[in-house]
């Protein structure tokens, strides 16, 4: 093997640049219906909304005494994906981890699509989708104002404050990419990227400032990240219902949260790898790195299972029993199973042994990283509303409706549409941070 | 007018020398951009950018907080809600929103300083040359203070091809 097939970062810049930015141009028959055939299950995944506004909430398979169904589900996991991104970009730039390179913008972007799928859910769980300007504080005329008590309005000032972060994080190291785009022979092209350049010349200066700025965001958006989905679990840490109020359901999210981001950005890789022909810059090497990131946060992610379903055990308080057996010995027992298989075993076995860890299985691992992830949130969500406290409330089995299923799907979609847009527009890989700097101080 | 001068250089040592030798001619920091591909990072003392980045960060990221913290406290005894005997404004309640908007804050200035200390959104001189960059290259853009000449010297001996 060369040397640089082990290190593209030592190839021609002008070999880098030409690889990088070659998948911006041209249409292929392949892109059209990879685009198109997400964009049905979108136009679906709307009818299916549009049924739900027009008819109401009751078209969803929610039923007393579950309130909270797949919408809260969905949110909880597509913003527990968002954490694939900007964390873990900002984490492997804090700590100068070069072989971060490659991996960063296409996580960041994960996460900015994530925010906003993520982020509609509360809107779409509200019902009447139209209302959702009463969150916002501002005077009016009903004298009404938000109540700032409410973990809703919690969520909404920390997704917000999430989604601006992570578009600006990812827009940053976006402007000396645009700028050596700016003279594309596509006109439309060339007008969109010259705008995004914001008229970058590529002096010291500016240098100086974008290196200072993505040194200061990135540590801001770690607090951020960190804070978004303790707020999160905090939906359902400060309801006193068995199951959720506890304390280390803050830290449970967020690993939870890093592991699915983890498995997301695997997959996302392997798939930039393969359609983009992108084998030279995305390594063994990267997937290598990835894979064992993904093992230790499985570890974590049983540890924080066994802490949080041990301490209820040992607790033997009715209430939590009656939610701790739904889950692990009668109605939900077989999802709680095959979440602890996808998200642990399996891992555990593919990523694991040496001999085993290839891209291959780090992908398959990922696909069960994710489908246990699920049903996590699925497991964490439903059987505490499902058991029921009072003797005289009956309990409901609460099953999706093919409206749930459809937004569901949509979201998906929508996660793959949005992806395939953005990689056809703005390189996935940061040209100028991936070659190491030729005039950088060795020392 | 101001005369400005463009030396193409290979090596980042060579930059750094020339920037020495011009300082010693009357040629202020101000005076003197760096073009590159990429960042070039000088040791300490060579064109140094002093920043307040970080300051503007803090202080965007208290009045942002600040600000949202005062708003929800005179929202809530303005137009208080039914709290079960607690306190009508607690931080306890209200952290988390404090929090969030201390961080946004903290974003929106930080990104707004960007563009000012990069001089993106700053006036600039419309004069002023902006070289092509040449893969590889690094360009040092001086304005002329003094003998253009001799400026023009220093950098052909610290190995510059001066542009036209």
């Amino acid at each position: 093997m060369s040397t640089n097939a082990e290190h593209p970062e030592l190839l021609p810049y002008g070999k880098i640049r030409e690889d990088l930015f070659r998948p911006l141009s041209g249409l292929s028959q392949k892109y059209a219906a990879a685009i198109f055939i997400p964009l049905l299950v979108i136009l679906f995944g709307a009818y299916a909304w549009t049924v739900q506004l027009r008819v109401g909430m009751g078209v969803t398979g929610l039923q007393r005494p579950v309130f909270w169904g797949f919408y809260i589900v969905d949110f909880v996991f597509w913003i527990g994906i968002s954490h694939a991104g900007t964390l873990i970009s900002a984490i492997l730039r804090l700590t100068d981890a070069g072989w971060r390179k490659p991996i960063t913008r296409a996580a960041e972007a994960i996460t900015l699509f994530a925010l906003m799928i993520g982020g509609m859910f509360p809107i779409i769980h509200l019902g009447r989708a139209w209302r959702f300007y009463w969150l916002i504080p501002y005077p009016n005329m009903r004298l009404l104002w938000p109540n700032f008590r409410s973990p809703l309005l919690w969520d909404l000032t920390a997704i917000l404050t999430y989604v601006t972060g992570s578009a600006i994080y990812l827009y940053l190291p976006l402007i000396p990419d645009m700028a050596q785009l700016a003279e594309h022979s596509v006109p439309w092209r060339r007008k969109l990227y010259r705008a995004l350049s914001i008229g970058w010349t590529g002096s010291d200066t500016e240098w100086h400032a974008l290196e200072r700025a993505m040194k200061l965001m990135a540590g801001i958006i770690l607090a951020v990240a960190i804070s978004v989905h303790t707020v999160v679990a905090w939906d359902f840490a400060m309801a006193i219902a068995p199951m959720w109020h506890s304390t280390i359901f803050g830290p449970y999210f967020v690993v939870g949260a890093i592991f699915s981001g983890l498995a997301g950005l695997m997959i996302v890789m392997a798939a930039i790898r393969k359609f983009m022909g992108l084998e030279q810059y995305l390594t063994r090497h990267h997937f290598d790195n990835l894979a064992k990131l993904l093992l230790l946060m499985s570890i974590l992610w049983l540890y924080f299972t066994l802490a949080e379903h041990l301490t209820v055990w040992y607790g033997n308080d009715p209430g939590e029993m009656a939610v701790f057996g739904a889950r692990t010995r009668a109605r939900f027992s077989f999802l709680f199973w095959l979440m602890f298989a996808v998200n642990f075993v399996i891992p555990f076995i593919l990523l694991g042994i040496r001999k085993l860890r290839s891209i291959t299985t780090g992908v398959i691992a990922s696909f069960g990283i994710l489908l246990g992830m699920f049903l996590e949130r699925y497991i964490i969500v439903v059987p505490t509303l499902s058991v029921t406290r009072l003797p005289a409330a009956t309990s409901a089995f609460y099953t999706p409706s093919w409206v749930e299923l459809a937004i569901t799907a949509a979201t998906f979609a929508a996660m793959i549409f949005l992806y395939l847009i953005f990689s056809k527009l703005f390189p996935i890989i940061a040209v100028w941070e991936f070659k190491p700097h030729p005039h950088e101080d060795e020392a | 007018m101001a005369t400005w001068l463009i030396g193409e250089f290979r090596e980042k040592d060579a930059v750094a020398s020339a920037i020495q030798s011009l300082r010693a001619t009357g040629v202020g920091d101000k005076d003197m951009d760096v073009f590159s591909e990429e960042p070039v990072e000088f040791h300490k003392g060579v064109l140094d950018r002093p920043s307040n980045m970080a300051l503007a960060s803090v202080i965007g990221a208290i009045i942002f907080g600040g600000g949202a913290t005062l708003l929800m406290r005179a929202a809530q005894y303005n137009y208080a809600v039914v709290t079960g005997g607690m306190p009508t404004f607690s931080f306890w309640g209200t952290g988390v929103i404090t929090y969030e908007t201390t961080m946004m804050g903290a974003v929106f200035s930080t990104f707004g300083y960007f563009l000012w200390e990069s001089g993106i959104i700053r006036k600039r001189d419309k004069t002023a040359p902006v070289p092509a960059v040449p893969p590889e290259s690094i360009c040092l853009r001086i304005r002329c203070a003094g003998d253009a000449q001799k400026q023009k010297t220093i950098l052909q001996n610290a190995g510059a091809k001066v542009l036209p």
